[in-house]
């Protein structure tokens, strides 16, 4: 592509062109993962923006409407235009794929080692976006304020107030106020159509600067050279055609994709779960919050202790020791991690046995405390259930680890 | 002192301040709601359905058979959502202490119906189950268990406490009225 004369002649966009198009991309399918999370965020605010133009922020119950509040009149609604109920569940799928590619993105980067030195700062960018995610979700949910919506967001509510010390003064300025009430909905409108979008925004910016700065990794060759050759070079596609090329045919892919989702599969109808009511709904959390449920339903009530006046108690460790230790650990992954740092090539996820085995491991402890939450339905009672969330990840890193070392030799540093 | 240290020294100094100017204002995030503040229950109030056809109306001896329970709030509180109760009717002669006997009145008990794990609203079953061969309140949650013949101890799962009782009466003309404040705090406690 070249720039044409007149604009190049006023913005000097050749120098633009000459530096950033041929930016080369190193091509592998989970390469893509980061980029289906961009696409996820570009489709939740197209969609968005259509359902804030007819969605009201109010809880304030309608006069001669059933008495049904605001917001739910108004999603149901929505969901009456041509096309409205199609965008919502658009919307909404489009948040359930955008948490599972920022989860794969993440799970990519631990196991081929891409989070050390240099580039731990977008380790945490990305750890943070993961957050911002999750919380744009939690707020949304709320929004259509159905019977379902309402008993999510009042579990979070009560998790908020068991923090010790400073729980009920937490719950209130994060809720605004006591929840159920009118106050939360407007509070959690602002947060998801104008704070989480702009942190989001923010986040993905900082990130994608760093990536362009630091280089993408690359899959180290055969034969490749050295980390600190002279002339060391990436191998990949240019951006301009060929990356843009396979970009608009996996956006068009995934719009597709969740196009037909929405289609066939009414996730989230309003109309079903009915307005709000005072009794609870037998109800499990989504998928990607069943392995705190499952710690909820493990922790018997009678483990509590009393710490500077504050009692630690059963939803304290279920929702948030038992969260808090495992994203610590995950925060810190860059500096737990000792092995050498490479600026150029990704490592096999084999290289590193304890890598290898603590990743799969921390996998299976997510699936065991997922599958907790199922207990009653498969049968299973709280005492079998904690064996098996004991066992089986320490089970899985084992037998990662002797399979790794197997293949590799007894030193397991051997590329593979 | 030099300018270069006096104009360094503000400058830290402008910033703190600015921050601790901006503190207060976090504590406005608290919120408040646009409707009349909400009110608690008070010893007189007339317990009323608060669901279904009957919504609203007053519950009286009545009202119910022996192992039922229904959801009531105090009359014309139902906008405040810790007002919610879960009036039970058992058999007499098992409702025993540490439920507050002065509370009850020919088997009635009414517990807060706010589940104190993490809020949820619990059910009333009479189905005998393996933990709870007698009619129990349990959280569709996460599995809690509460015996409402006494005081509502916690029978299993993760509830860290029992269901705070509402010590009630019957009038004249067999109403159920609130005799008193819930024994605890409602809810989830920090
Ligand atoms: C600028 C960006 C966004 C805007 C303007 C926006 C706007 C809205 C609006 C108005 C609603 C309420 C209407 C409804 O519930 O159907 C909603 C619901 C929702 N949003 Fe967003 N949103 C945005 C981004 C996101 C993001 C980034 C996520 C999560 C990753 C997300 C997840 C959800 C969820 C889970 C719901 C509930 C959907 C349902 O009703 O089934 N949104 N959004
Ligand atoms: S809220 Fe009742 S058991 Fe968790």
């Amino acid at each position: 592509m070249t720039v044409p004369r007149w604009l190049d002649e006023r913005l000097a966009l050749e120098r633009f062109r000459a530096k950033y198009l041929g930016k080369p991309f190193p091509v592998h399918s989970t390469f893509f993962l980061g980029e289906i999370a961009l696409f996820c965020f570009v489709i939740l605010v197209a969609t968005g923006l259509y359902l804030a133009l007819f969605y009201e922020p109010s809880a304030q119950l309608l006069q001669g409407h059933g008495a049904v509040p605001a917001a739910y009149a108004s999603t149901l609604l929505i969901d009456s235009h041509p096309f409205g109920a199609l965008m919502r569940r658009i919307h909404h799928w489009t948040a359930h794929l955008m948490i599972a590619a920022v989860v794969l993105h993440l799970l990519r980067i631990y196991f081929t080692a891409s989070y050390r030195k240099p580039r731990e700062v977008n380790w945490l960018l990305g750890l943070g976006l993961l957050g911002a995610t999750l919380a744009a979700s939690f707020a949304g949910y709320l929004l259509p304020f159905d019977q379902f919506s309402v008993t999510a967001t009042a579990i979070g509510y009560g998790i908020a107030r068991s923090v010790p010390w400073v729980g009920s003064t937490l719950a209130d300025l994060v809720f605004a106020g006591q929840f159920p009430s009118s106050a939360t909905v407007p509070r959690f409108f602002a947060y998801h159509v104008v704070w989480a979008p702009l942190a989001l925004a923010g986040l993905i910016a900082g990130h994608l600067v760093i990536v362009l700065k630091q280089k993408h990794t690359e899959m180290r060759r055969a034969g490749a050279q050295p980390e600190a050759a002279e002339g060391a070079y990436i191998h990949g596609i240019p951006l301009w055609p060929e990356q843009v090329a396979l970009m608009g045919v996996l956006f068009l892919v995934m719009l597709g994709v969740l196009a037909a989702l929405a289609a066939f599969l009414p996730v989230h109808p309003s109309a079903f779960y009915g307005p709000p009511q005072p009794v609870t709904p037998e109800v499990k959390p989504d998928w990607y919050l069943l392995w705190v449920y499952g710690a909820l339903r493990l922790i018997p009530g009678g483990l509590s202790f009393k710490l500077f006046g504050a009692t630690i108690g059963s939803e304290v460790f279920g929702a948030m020791l038992v969260p808090g230790i495992l994203s610590l650990v995950i925060v810190l992954v860059p500096w737990l991690d000792r092995g050498p740092s490479s600026l150029f090539y990704t490592e096999p996820p084999m290289a590193s046995p304890l890598r290898l085995a603590l990743g799969l491991a921390t996998i299976t402890l997510f699936l065991a405390l997922s599958l907790a939450g199922f207990g009653a339905e498969l049968g299973l009672s709280v005492p079998v259930l904690w064996v098996i969330t004991v066992v089986a990840p320490v089970a899985v890193g084992w037998a990662a680890h002797a399979l790794a070392r197997g293949r590799l030799g007894p030193l397991g540093g051997a590329p593979g | 002192m030099d300018r270069r240290r006096f104009a360094n020294w503000s400058l830290k100094a402008g910033i703190v301040a600015a921050i601790a100017a901006l503190l207060p204002g976090v504590v406005t995030l608290r919120g408040r709601s646009r409707t009349s503040a909400t009110r608690g229950v008070e010893p007189g109030d007339r317990l009323v359905f608060a669901l279904g056809g009957n919504a609203g109306e007053v519950i009286t001896e009545g009202s119910f058979t022996q192992n039922e329970a229904v959801l009531a709030y105090p009359e014309g509180k139902s906008d405040n959502h810790e007002n919610l109760a879960m009036v039970c009717k058992l058999d007499p002669a098992r409702v025993q202490p540490p439920t507050d006997m002065a509370g009850t009145a020919h088997g009635i008990v009414a517990y807060s119906a706010i589940c104190t794990h993490l809020g949820c609203t619990v059910r009333f079953s009479e189905e005998p189950m393996e933990q709870a061969p007698f009619p129990h309140i349990h959280c569709p949650c996460h599995g809690a268990m509460f015996d409402p013949q006494h005081g509502s101890t916690v029978l299993g799962g993760p509830a860290p406490r029992p269901l705070p009782q509402l010590p009630i009466k019957l009038n004249a003309k067999g109403e159920v009225i609130v005799a008193g404040p819930f024994s605890a705090p409602i809810g989830v406690k920090a």
